[in-house]
C-alpha cells in the first residue's frame, strides 16, 4: 500500500479524533456522551493501528510523531484516573484504613515499641532524676514546660486560651501533621530516618513528662494530654508504621522484585499517613479547644478515656470483614498496585 | 538481556492496544524552574493571606490570636498540600509544571492518582535534604534523577511515577538543508527507485546544526551513502561543460554533500518550514495515475510525482527486484496488512506475483 494513499484515506479519521480529544479532555467524565465515547475508543484503536504501520513501514519521522501524539493524547484522556468523590474519602478514612492498618499490623507494633520504649525510659529517668533529664532535654525547654503547667500558669493560661484558642489549633495543625509527614518521609532512607526520629519524640516527650511529674505537676499535665493524647500519641506511631513500612519494601522486597515492593509498599504507607493526617487533625481541634478548657479535671479524664475506648474501637473493628486480616484478593479500582499485579500476572 | 543504551531522554510505552509510543522524560532544568515557580506561588500566597487578613481586621504589624491560627493552617496547606492538591486535581500538573509543559504520570504512561500524588509531594522531604551545606539545594533528589534512566526523585522511585515533557518538539525537516538547491530531474536518471523514509533521516542527520562536522569529514560520510545512491537511481554523472570546465570542478570536492542535498530536496516530501502538526496531511498528493504514464517522455517531471505513485518503499529497482524474488520470496512478499487496510491495498502484493510468474 502507498504511503499517499494510505493517509489519504485516513486522515479524515485523524482530524475527526482530533475534534473529539480537544471537546472530551477538558470535560468531566460524567458529561460525556455514549456515543461520543464509542466512536473515541474505536478511533483510538485504529490510530494505534495506524501508528503500529507507519512505525514498521517507516513512514517517517513527522508522520510517526503525528501518530505518536494522537496516540499519547487519546491514551491520557481514555486512561486517565478513575474520578474520586467525596464518598470513596470518607469509605476510606472510616473502612479502609483501619483494614489497612490490621493488615499492616507487626509495622504498627514495631514503631509502638521504637516509640514507647523510650518515652518509658525517659519518663522514668524524669521522675527519678531531674537533672539527668537535662541532658535528655534541654532545661530551658524543661523549665518553660514546667512555667506552662504549673498552677498560676495553668489557670491564667485557661483565662488567655479563650481567645488563643484558634492561634494554637493552628499551630498544632502545623506543627504535629508536619512532624507525622516527615516521620512517614524520612522512612525512605531504609527506615532509618522513622526509627530515629520515632526514638527521639519517645525520649524527649518522656524526659519531659517525667520532670513534670517529679516537679509535682503530674495532675495539670495528664488532665491536659489525656484527651488528645489518644489521637495524637497513636497518629504519630501510625505515622511511624508508615515510614518502616517504605524503609521495609526497600530492605525486604520478598518475592516481588525491588521496584514493585516499593510501589505496594510505598502506596499502603502513604494512605497509612494519611490517615494519621487526619487523626492528628482530630488532635489538633481537641487540643486547642478542649485540652485546655477551665473545667473539673475529672471530666477530661473521663472524656479523655472516652476517647482512647474510640481510638481503639476504630481502629480495631472498623470495616471488619469476614476475612478480616487477609489481603483483598481482588481489589476493585483496577489502578490500584495490587490490582495491577494482579493483571500484570494474569497477562 | 542487556538495556539498549539510549541517548536521549525518551521513554516508549506500551498501550494496551499494543502499540509503543514514546514519552519524553522532563530533564532537571525544567522541572528546576517549575519548582522554583511553586515555591514563589507558595510563599506569595502566604504573603498576601497575611496582607488580607490585616487589611480584614484592620490592624498593622501585629495579628490577632485568630488570623495567626489561620495564616499557620495555610501556612501548613501550603508546604504539604500545594503539591498534591494541585497533582491531584489538575492532572498530574501542579501550577509551575503547567507553565513549563510538565505532567507527572505514572511509568506505564497513565495518569497519577491521589495517593500517588500526596505520597510522592511528601518525600519531597527527604529529596530536599541538603547534603553539602546550603548551597545545594535538592541534593538528594538530583542526585537520584541522575541514577535512573527516567529521572525520577526519590518520590517518583516510590510511587512509580514520572515527569514528562508536554512540550512537543515537532521533529522537523530542517528547512534549511535543501535551500537553493535543485531537485534531482527524471532525465538525469535511468533507473527506478524510491529513496526510502530511513535513508532520509540519515541524510537529515548528517545535516543537523548541533553537529560539529567539518565540511571535508562531512563531505567523506556523505561519499560513502551518495554512491551507493547513485547506483540504485542510476544517475548519470554530469560531464564538465567543455567550453567552462571550471565550474564543474570547483564543485567537485562537495559532490557528495550536494547529492545528498538534491535527495532531500526531491524525495523529503513535506513544505519547507512548515511545522504545523498536520503538514502530513496538507501534503497528500494527488498525483493520477496519467501522470506516471507521461512521466518517462516528460523530462521536466521530477522523480517524486512518479515515485508517489508507483513506489512503495519497497519496491525497489525493477530489474534487482526480478532476480532476487526469483531465487527466493522475501519476507515482504509473504507481509498481511492489518485487515482494515487490504482493501484499498492495490499494488505490492499483485505486482509481484506478476513479476514471479513472467
Amino acid at each position: 500500500m502507498n504511503r499517499e494513499r494510505f493517509i489519504k484515506r485516513r486522515r479524515e479519521d485523524w482530524q475527526q479524533f482530533e475534534k473529539l480529544l480537544d471537546r472530551m479532555y477538558g470535560s468531566r467524565l460524567g458529561k460525556w456522551q455514549g456515543q461520543d465515547v464509542t466512536r473515541l475508543s474505536n478511533l483510538y484503536r485504529s490510530i494505534c493501528y495506524d501508528l503500529s504501520l507507519v512505525q514498521s513501514r517507516e513512514w517517517g519521522a513527522r508522520l510517526e510523531q503525528y501518530l505518536n501524539d494522537l496516540v499519547a493524547r487519546g491514551h491520557n484522556c481514555l486512561y486517565r484516573t478513575p474520578p474520586r468523590s467525596l464518598d470513596s474519602a470518607l469509605k476510606f478514612l472510616s473502612e479502609g484504613f483501619p483494614q489497612l492498618l490490621r493488615r499492616r499490623k507487626t509495622f504498627f507494633f514495631v514503631a509502638l515499641a521504637l516509640f514507647a520504649i523510650p518515652f518509658l525510659i525517659a519518663m522514668f529517668v524524669g521522675i527519678v532524676d531531674p537533672v539527668l533529664a537535662e541532658q535528655l532535654v534541654d532545661r530551658t525547654e524543661l523549665e518553660d514546660v514546667r512555667q506552662n503547667f504549673s498552677k498560676t500558669m495553668y489557670t491564667e493560661i485557661d483565662s488567655e486560651y479563650a481567645e488563643q484558642r484558634s492561634a494554637a489549633a493552628g499551630f498544632y495543625v502545623w506543627n504535629n501533621v508536619g512532624i507525622a509527614f516527615r516521620c512517614f518521609a524520612l522512612g525512605v532512607f531504609f527506615g532509618l530516618g522513622t526509627v530515629v526520629t520515632l526514638i527521639f519524640n519517645g525520649l524527649s516527650l518522656g524526659a519531659r513528662s517525667g520532670y513534670l511529674v517529679n516537679q509535682g505537676h503530674a495532675d495539670y499535665f495528664f488532665s491536659f494530654a489525656v484527651t488528645h493524647g489518644s489521637f495524637e500519641l497513636t497518629a504519630i506511631v501510625i505515622a511511624g508504621a508508615a515510614g518502616l513500612l517504605l524503609g521495609w519494601g526497600m530492605i525486604h522486597p520478598g518475592d516481588l522484585t525491588r521496584r514493585e515492593s516499593l510501589r505496594v509498599h510505598g502506596m499502603d504507607a502513604v494512605k497509612l499517613a494519611t490517615g494519621a493526617g487526619f487523626m492528628l487533625l482530630i488532635a489538633a481541634l481537641i487540643e486547642g479547644y478542649f485540652s485546655p478548657l477551665p473545667i473539673p479535671n475529672v471530666i477530661k479524664y473521663v472524656v479523655g478515656t472516652m476517647m482512647w475506648i474510640l481510638v481503639f474501637v476504630y481502629l480495631t473493628y472498623s470495616g471488619r470483614t469476614a476475612h478480616d486480616g487477609f489481603p483483598v484478593a481482588v481489589d476493585r479500582d483496577h489502578h490500584s498496585p495490587a490490582g495491577q499485579l494482579i493483571r500484570e500476572e494474569l497477562a | 538481556m542487556p538495556e539498549k543504551l539510549k541517548v536521549d531522554t525518551r521513554m516508549t510505552v506500551e498501550t494496551p492496544e499494543g502499540v509503543d509510543f514514546q514519552f519524553v522524560i522532563a530533564g532537571p532544568g525544567k522541572r528546576c524552574v517549575a519548582f522554583a515557580l511553586d515555591s514563589l506561588i507558595k510563599v506569595g500566597t502566604m504573603i498576601l493571606c497575611v496582607f488580607l487578613l490585616m487589611a480584614i481586621t484592620g490592624t498593622n504589624g501585629e495579628l490577632p490570636a485568630v488570623s495567626n491560627g489561620i495564616v499557620l493552617v495555610i501556612w501548613f496547606a501550603m508546604s504539604w498540600m500545594y503539591g498534591a492538591c494541585c497533582e491531584a486535581f489538575l492532572d498530574g500538573r501542579t501550577l509551575g509544571k503547567i507553565s513549563q509543559g510538565l505532567r507527572v504520570v505514572r511509568t506505564n504512561g497513565t495518569p497519577i492518582g491521589w495517593f500517588e500524588a500526596f505520597g510522592r509531594n511528601l518525600l519531597l522531604v527527604p529529596d530536599s535534604f541538603l547534603v553539602f551545606g546550603p548551597i545545594a539545594l535538592n541534593t538528594v533528589g538530583v542526585l537520584s534523577m541522575a541514577a535512573t534512566r527516567r529521572m525520577q526523585r526519590l518520590g517518583d522511585l516510590v510511587f512509580d511515577t514520572m515527569v514528562i515533557d508536554e512540550a512537543r518538539e515537532f521533529i522537523s525537516r530542517s528547512p534549511d538543508i535543501a535551500v537553493g538547491v535543485d531537485p534531482i530531474e527524471r532525465a538525469e536518471c535511468r533507473g527506478r527507485y524510491h529513496v526510502p523514509e530511513r535513508t532520509l533521516a540519515v541524510i537529515e542527520r548528517l545535516f543537523e546544526g548541533d553537529r560539529l562536522i567539518s565540511d571535508g569529514r562531512r563531505e567523506e560520510i556523505a561519499r560513502t551513502l551518495s554512491v551507493q545512491l547513485r547506483e540504485r537511481l542510476g544517475y548519470i554523472e554530469p560531464q564538465p561543460d567543455p567550453h567552462n570546465p571550471n565550474a564543474f570542478f570547483a564543485q567537485t570536492p562537495r559532490k557528495h554533500t550536494a547529492f545528498l542535498k538534491r535527495i532531500i530536496k526531491t524525495f523529503a516530501d513535506d513544505g519547507q518550514g512548515d511545522t504545523s502538526e498536520d503538514a502530513p496531511l496538507k501534503k497528500a498528493r494527488t498525483t493520477s495515475r496519467r501522470a506516471v504514464g507521461s512521466a518517462a517522455d516528460s523530462s521536466a517531471m521530477s522523480l517524486d510525482r512518479i515515485v508517489a505513485e508507483a513506489a512503495d518503499y519497497e519496491m525497489e529497482d525493477h530489474s534487482k527486484k526480478q532476480t532476487a524474488t526469483a531465487t527466493l520470496p522475501t519476507p515482504a512478499d509473504d507481509y498481511v496488512d492489518p485487515t482494515y487496510l487490504v482493501d484499498f491495498d492495490e499494488d505490492s502484493p499483485t505486482k509481484t506475483s506478476e513479476g514471479e510468474s513472467s
